[in-house]
């Protein structure tokens, strides 16, 4: 049974996931820039960006249906609901009994299904573009989501999330070496989710470049700022997942304040960290061919095949 | 044996492994030459796990000879060639598999790699346990970059794979044979590599590309 703390400290783990998120966005578009030389914007754009979102009226297009208006709460229940099941600053999540990491992807997959919807709702062309690209990078990487995690889940034991970074936090300095080819994958994986360069990128809206923006642009008002920050925690989960899975240190452990607050700042610095070293990946590569994608995913594949051929062999 | 050395062979291992994927999974000429020179770096220190897991200094030589001759020496003769070639494109074009195929068959190469070492009857030993597959998988991969490709550029590429994947597998089943053969061997590498870019120029003097299928055809003249 879960008790009373056990669901306070659940709800606060989603809670911080949710507020870090925006922050995590700012701190690779400032990156991004500096690394470009240009100054950009504060790091906490994102929060401003939402809060002026969420003021402003919306249009919706007369030949939407009530897909186009309730999918960004779809995704953002859906998002939300995955967050509950990723351990944060505990090594043992709360909620990690009522899920496991295939239910994060399959909640992942709902939100994306429905986006992908909504930008073929309206009938406008860029929607229907996204939409397609975005089926075929999510059809790609599905089997190379699998089979990333079908080595974490035979390293540790067990595809629950709480299971996995439990024995994670508890093994030897040097992990498992079929970990490294795992780590790999889920790093294209990540790139590919969160419409990351060379997979899309996020700056800019030319028709070219743009996936996820693409299904994103005929939202506008509340929707808009629904959709962004539901997108900023997807990222926030991906990160902390391979964050915590591969480089499970500092975790806490048992629910002592002390632990808490080092198992808190570890998650920060890890996760910014590879927010920074995602944003100079970013900066250093140009957005690929949508054809050439496939060769990159092949990779993730055949790094998480040979994972496996290193774990059974 | 203690379980940390156990550890860091095999992390090197899965390293090594990694590094020769490079060799595959990219497309321009640089990019395998720089691959080469990586994975060659790791081999060095792989052979210096070795060295000290076995305790014979003589493998520390043979160690410091990889580095300076196959990270340093044969990739300054082949960037020079390279360059002194002047080829209109220095990436492969239309190798036999697509890359996205030649990756995926590659992980299955080192899935056989793997199941062949376990039915060769070698000697159970740490060291043939962890290194055998990766050797055997090194030359497995190094034979595919040498078939699928059509440049004989590339093809040099392939062979100095392979050869990698031979050292280490003579290192990891007898420990280090004698230091003057590893030697000898070293210098047949840069021999075999001055008379490989000779042929280099010579090809595209007379072809005016280095495709290795105008070699096979039958001229009068």
């Amino acid at each position: 049974m879960l008790s009373i703390s056990d669901i306070a400290l659940g709800t606060v783990q989603v809670l911080v996931l949710m507020a870090l998120s925006p922050l995590l966005t700012g701190i690779m578009r400032k990156t991004k820039a500096r690394t470009q030389k240009r100054v950009g914007a504060g790091i906490l754009q994102p929060y401003y960006d939402i809060e002026k979102l969420l003021r402003k009226d919306e249009v919706v297009s007369d030949q939407a249906s009530w897909i186009f208006r309730v999918s960004p709460w779809v995704n953002f229940v859906a998002i939300v609901t995955a967050a509950f099941f990723i351990p944060v600053f505990l090594a043992n999540s709360p909620f990690g009994l009522i899920g496991d990491l295939l239910l994060v992807v399959g909640l992942f997959s709902l939100a994306r299904f429905f986006t992908m919807l909504a930008g073929l709702d309206v009938s406008s062309t860029f929607g229907g573009l996204g939409s397609s690209r975005e089926m075929m990078i999510s059809a790609l990487l599905e089997p190379a989501v699998f089979l990333a995690i079908f080595v974490v889940a035979i390293t540790y034991g067990g595809t629950s999330l709480s299971t996995i970074v439990e024995s994670a936090s508890n093994s030897a300095v040097l992990p498992h070496p079929q970990l490294i080819f795992a780590a790999i994958a889920m790093f294209v994986v990540m790139l590919g989710e969160t419409g990351r360069l060379p997979f899309g990128n996020h700056e800019t809206h030319l028709e070219l470049t743009m996936v996820h923006e693409a299904m994103a642009l005929e939202y506008s008002g509340k929707s808009l700022a629904l959709m962004e920050w539901s997108q900023s925690i997807k990222q926030i989960l991906l990160f902390a997942l391979i964050a915590n899975i591969f480089v499970p240190w500092g975790m806490a452990s048992s629910a002592s304040p002390y632990s808490i607050g080092i198992g808190m700042a570890t998650f920060v610095i890890k996760v910014a960290a590879l927010a920074v070293g995602v944003a100079f990946l970013e900066s250093s590569v140009a957005k690929w061919r949508l054809f050439r994608l496939p060769d990159l995913v092949a990779i993730a594949i055949a790094s998480s095949m040979i994972g496996l051929a290193f774990y059974y062999l | 044996m203690e379980p940390l050395q156990l550890d860091i062979m095999e992390i090197s291992g899965a390293i090594l492994l990694i590094a020769t994927f490079g060799v595959i999974a990219r497309r321009g000429f640089m990019d395998w030459l720089n691959a080469y020179r990586l994975q060659s770096i790791v081999l060095a220190g792989v052979t210096a796990v070795i060295g000290y897991v076995t305790g014979i200094w003589e493998i520390y030589v043979a160690a410091v000879l990889t580095l300076l001759i196959k990270s340093i020496a044969i990739p300054k003769v082949l960037t020079y060639v390279t360059r002194q070639l002047e080829m209109e494109s220095k990436t492969e074009t239309n190798p036999y598999l697509s890359l996205r195929a030649s990756i995926i068959v590659s992980a299955l190469l080192v899935a056989l790699a793997y199941f062949f070492s376990q039915q060769l009857p070698f000697k159970s030993d740490p060291v043939v346990d962890i290194y055998l597959p990766v050797s055997m998988a090194q030359f497995f991969l190094g034979l595919l970059a040498l078939v699928n490709r059509r440049t004989a550029l590339s093809q040099v590429v392939g062979l100095l794979v392979i050869e990698n994947g031979l050292f280490l597998f003579t290192l990891a089943l007898t420990h280090g044979v004698s230091l003057i053969i590893e030697v000898g061997i070293f210098a047949d590498i840069l021999v075999g590599i001055v008379i490989s870019s000779i042929l280099l120029f010579r090809m595209s003097r007379t072809f005016d590309s280095l495709d290795v299928g105008n070699l096979e055809n039958l001229r009068d003249d």
